[in-house]
Formats: C-alpha cells, sequence, structure tokens
C-alpha cells in the first residue's frame, strides 16, 4: 500500500466535496471541486485506491500545493 | 623519410580519447543509471551520422608532484551530426574524465560548439552533464593564468547570438552546475531526466557552506524543482525519451532563421470538423474544460508537442501542425486560476512568443483569458510588470498570427493575444470586456448593491441581466473580428489561412529585430 498527496494546483476555496473517506475511487474521479478566479476547478484523482484522508471541509481556504486528499493505493 | 610516426601517434591519440574515462570511469556512469556522452550522442543523431571535430585535443595531466603523466582527452565532445536526415551540431561534456568540470581543451570546444552551429547556420544540441569552474584550475599548473586578454570578446556573446540565430537545444543527462546551467537556460528547449539529472547553480557544498543549509543535489535542483521554476521546460523518465523529444522539438523549426520552417505532407483532412466543438465550452461560465482536448481535435492529429507543462500552468503553449505547417499553438487553461496570467505564465508566454517570432513560425492562439492574475500574492511578485513584457512581445511580434477568442477576454492581458494584423475569429460562446462581469458589477455598481435590501440578490440581477444583454453578433456586425464562426468549422477555415501565408512565409527569413532572451 503505497499513499498519495493529492495536491490543490490553485490557490482558491473548497466548493464542494465529492468523495468521502473510505471510498474506492479510479484514476480520474472527482474527488472535489475547487472554486478560483470564479472557476469551478474539479480534483481528479491521479490514480486508483481507497480515499484516507480529507485534509479539507466545505469553504476552507487552500494554498497551490497544498495536500488536499490522501489516496491509499 | 615519410610521416608515418607521426601519423601511428596521431592514430593512437584518437583511439586514446574515445576510450573516455577509462572501463573504470565508463563503468561508474553506467552504475549511476546514465549514458556516456558518446552513447549520448549515437542515441540522438541519425545512425552513423556523426562526424567529430577535434578528436584528438587533450590536455597533457601531471600528479600532485607536478610530475607529467600522460595526456587527458578533452572532456567536451563535438561534432556534426543528422536528425531526420538534417544537419546539427551536438555536444557534451564528458562527465566520466574530471566530472565534466572543464579542462582547458574542454572548455575550449564546448565554446566553439556554439560558434560552429551560429557559422554553420544549423540548429545546436548541447547534451550537459557536468560542473562548471574549479579552483583548481582549468589543468593550466604552470605559468599562464590570469585571465583572458582584455579585449577578447565575452564567452558568453556567442550563447546570446546562437539563440538569435539557430534553435538552440539542451538536454540534462545527470548534475549539472555553474555554467551549464547556465547553458541549460539559454536554451529554446530543454529536458532533463525525471530521476537522475539536476540543475543548480551551486551544489550541496556550496550551499551549505554559505548558507548553513544540507540539502541534497535532488533537493535543491531535482526535476521537480525546475519544471515548476521554468528554468526546464520538458521532464522525461530516461535520457532516451529525452533525447527523442530534442529530435521532435526541431523537427518544427528551421535550421536557422535564414530558412523557412519545414511544412510536411499531411495525412490528416484539413476539412475535418469535430461535432464535439460544438459543446466543449459550458454554457455556465464558471465551468471548465479540457481545452488541451480542443487544441488536438483542431491541429493534425497528434501533432501536439506542448512545452513546460507544469510552469506557468494557466498558460498552454507549445507546437503543432496544421495542414503540414508548423505552428505555435497558444491556449489559456481555464482550470488553472480561469486561464489568469500569473507572472510564471506571462514570463513563459513571452519567451514563446519570442521564439516563434524568432523562426518565424506562425501563431495560433486560442483565448480565455480572464486577465492578469490578481491578489496580494500576484502584487507582490509584480506580475503586471511580466505581463506587460508578454504584451510587448506579441505586439511587437512580426509573424502570421491568428486569434481564436473561445471563451473570456478580459483587461489588459487579452492585449498579449493579439499580434499586429492577427486573423481574428470568435466562436459564439465568447465574453469580453474591461472586466468579467462578475467583479465588474461589483465594482461598477457598488452603491446600488450596497443600498439594496438584499444586496447578494440585488448583484446577481444585475449580472444576470447584463449577461443577457451579450450577444456574439455585435461584434461581427461591426466588424471587430473577421468572423464568427461555429467552433466545427475552426479547422477547415485555419488551415485555409495557413495556404494564405505561404507567401508571407517566404518573405519572412533572417533574424528579426528583437530575438529571445533566456
Amino acid at each position: 500500500m503505497a499513499s498519495v498527496n493529492v495536491e490543490s494546483e490553485v490557490t482558491g476555496k473548497v466548493w464542494k466535496i465529492e468523495a468521502s473517506i473510505g471510498d474506492n475511487v479510479d484514476e480520474g474521479d472527482v474527488l472535489m471541486i475547487l472554486e478560483s478566479m470564479k472557476m469551478e476547478i474539479p480534483v481528479e484523482s491521479p490514480v486508483s485506491g481507497t480515499v484516507t484522508e480529507l485534509r479539507v471541509r466545505k469553504d476552507d481556504s487552500v494554498d497551490e500545493d497544498q495536500v488536499i486528499v490522501v489516496i491509499e493505493q | 623519410m615519410s610521416w608515418a610516426a607521426e601519423v601511428e601517434e596521431l592514430r593512437r591519440r584518437r583511439k586514446l580519447a574515445k576510450l573516455q574515462g577509462g572501463e573504470d570511469g565508463v563503468a561508474k556512469q553506467h552504475a549511476r543509471g546514465r549514458l556516456t556522452i558518446r552513447e549520448r550522442i549515437d542515441t540522438l543523431l541519425d545512425p552513423g551520422s556523426f562526424q567529430e571535430q577535434g578528436l584528438a585535443t587533450a590536455v597533457p595531466d601531471y600528479d600532485d608532484n607536478d610530475k607529467f603523466v600522460g595526456f587527458v582527452p578533452a572532456n567536451y565532445v563535438l561534432g556534426f551530426g543528422r536528425i531526420d536526415n538534417r544537419r546539427v551540431v551536438v555536444g557534451g561534456e564528458d562527465f566520466t574524465l574530471k566530472g565534466g568540470s572543464p579542462n582547458s581543451a574542454g572548455l575550449r570546444k564546448s565554446i566553439y560548439a556554439e560558434h560552429l552551429a551560429v557559422q554553420y547556420k544549423i540548429p545546436l544540441v548541447r547534451m550537459l552533464e557536468g560542473g562548471g569552474g574549479s579552483v583548481k584550475g582549468s589543468g593550466k599548473r604552470r605559468g599562464g593564468g590570469g585571465g583572458d586578454s582584455v579585449f577578447s570578446e565575452p564567452r558568453f556573446k556567442i550563447i546570446s547570438d546562437a539563440l538569435g540565430e539557430v534553435p538552440v537545444v539542451s538536454m540534462a543527462g545527470g548534475a549539472v552546475a555553474g555554467f551549464p546551467a547556465g547553458r541549460m537556460a539559454a536554451s529554446h528547449f530543454s529536458v532533463m531526466t525525471k530521476y537522475t539529472a539536476q540543475i543548480l547553480i551551486g551544489g550541496p557544498k556550496l550551499v551549505e557552506r554559505a548558507l548553513g543549509v544540507s540539502l541534497t543535489k535532488d533537493e535543491l535542483g531535482g526535476a521537480h524543482i525546475h519544471t515548476k521554476s521554468g528554468l526546464v521546460d520538458n521532464v522525461a523518465d530516461d535520457e532516451a525519451t529525452a533525447l527523442a523529444q530534442c529530435r521532435t522539438f526541431l523537427s518544427y523549426l528551421p535550421a536557422s532563421v535564414y530558412e523557412r520552417t519545414p511544412r510536411i505532407e499531411s495525412n490528416d483532412d484539413p476539412t475535418r470538423m469535430e461535432e464535439e466543438l460544438l459543446s466543449i465550452i459550458p454554457r455556465d461560465s464558471n465551468e471548465g474544460f479540457d481545452v488541451r482536448q480542443m487544441v488536438s481535435m483542431i491541429m493534425d492529429k497528434d501533432s501536439f508537442f506542448e512545452m513546460g507543462a507544469e510552469y506557468g500552468a494557466s498558460q498552454i503553449v507549445g507546437l503543432a501542425r496544421l495542414a503540414g505547417q508548423p505552428v505555435g499553438v497558444m491556449a489559456n487553461d481555464c482550470r488553472v486560476y480561469a486561464g489568469a496570467m500569473t507572472a510564471e505564465a506571462a514570463q513563459k508566454y513571452r519567451r514563446f512568443v519570442e521564439m516563434c517570432d524568432t523562426f518565424h513560425v506562425p501563431v495560433v492562439n486560442f483565448i480565455d483569458q480572464p486577465g492578469f492574475m490578481i491578489g496580494p500574492e500576484a502584487e507582490r511578485k509584480g506580475t503586471i510588470r511580466y505581463g506587460m513584457a508578454a504584451v510587448a512581445a506579441a505586439a511587437q511580434a512580426t509573424i502570421p498570427w491568428a486569434s481564436i477568442q473561445i471563451h473570456k477576454g478580459f483587461g489588459v492581458a487579452t492585449a498579449a493575444h493579439y499580434a499586429p494584423n492577427a486573423y481574428v475569429l470568435a466562436w459564439p460562446s465568447v465574453e469580453t470586456g474591461a472586466l468579467p462581469l462578475e467583479g465588474g458589477v461589483a465594482v461598477a455598481y457598488h452603491r446600488e448593491i450596497e443600498s439594496a435590501e438584499d444586496p447578494i440578490a440585488k448583484r446577481a440581477e444585475i449580472e444576470e441581466r447584463l449577461r443577457d444583454a451579450r450577444s456574439p453578433f455585435p461584434r461581427a456586425e461591426s466588424f471587430s473580428v473577421h468572423e464568427l464562426i461555429d467552433p466545427r468549422e475552426t479547422r477547415p477555415i485555419l488551415c485555409n489561412w495557413i495556404e494564405w501565408i505561404q507567401p508571407q512565409l517566404d518573405t519572412l527569413v533572417g533574424p528579426v529585430k528583437f530575438g529571445m532572451r533566456p
């Protein structure tokens, strides 16, 4: 089991969380949607695996490169 | 008496030169997962095409007691060769000798490589691995020293001149520090290997001494650092892939500014229309879309070669072909800061426009520009200075240029997307103006909004009213765009434009007034 950190590509706000802890996700599945510069930015899972950590909540601010989700492969 | 004895000695020396750092040196290089410079050259070039220059160049070597012990080959290998049957100059440090740090003959050859490319008007490919100068000097133990004469040309002049005359490509296959790191930056295209290369101004020992920080080479200058710093354009899993990228990059460019871009036969139908383009842009302007997919649907199949994807990621740049003609492609990625022009995106954009202008590569620009990035970080970075440099590069560009307004076009940053005499097309999905509606309404109608009973509802109401009043048709009626088009027609129309610009491309040869700087 290797854990993969999913980072935010942008500075912005958490608009909607789509995944829950324990979910099995496929590569490309949308984990959450961020909002930045008035755009909805989907955060896709880079790998297939299980969501083990959600490090942010709805409406939290996120920074570029901040780890927001952890997936166990 | 013939000259047989000297010729025999010459043969011996040539053989010696090819031994590089000896079996041990070569084995060590392989153990680190890296190719030797001669293997790199063979991997890059068409088989059997390498013609080495200065094979017998060497320096006499002395031991610590200053006793003569023999010759060491110059630790820079240089010559002519062919890529897809087109001539190039190749060169690179021999890391199996003295860790690539230049000996005097090696340094001379490394500088000559640049001269050779400019003199013969062909691209230069550098395969870099090595450090800069050493306090031990460049093998100069006796006499001399004190530096070059005051009237000799600066060593860096030819490096700068080359950027304005011939395509310059650099590949880092190992640790590259000091002067070679500078060469890496002074390139039109650069690529490093993901696991075996680092690029450093100064290595770990220097950093620890100067700053008291202990970091590995990889932590300081690995691929994960420099794809984001923008120092390198691309990263590759191994050297063969990195060198393949160098070949691909060169396939779009002329041999020098004195030639035309190489147009090839395309087997992709210029009238091809992709149905998906009709709905690729969501009607909800807050919803993003995959602009790379859009670009690849319009360009010749599989011809898009992206550069620097991880740096300034809100702006995509790359080379592609349309009806076989190489073009520079730019597109905003609305999934990163809505495509806003950050300081990094602006620098990436400026360099790319300058490169296209230098080599007379026509540009196709897909505009989804919400403006310069705003906010405290953007102000601290002086974003608008870099932004204006991007605007200036476009405003002074001399190449044929097509701009396709696909989504948004707001603010001064949008000016960077048009060159003089641009061919301007618009999709029905475009919104333009001084400010996007959302922010713009908050500024222009702030009194009305603040005094309303429900300010949020009031703002939404004004935004909705203004949005409804927007229509793509007036811009066509007033001839502020050449054509308002069906997105599916984009490829046929652009391929048609490619035919119109052919006579113009014939006349656009030679150096430009303002070339590219690193």
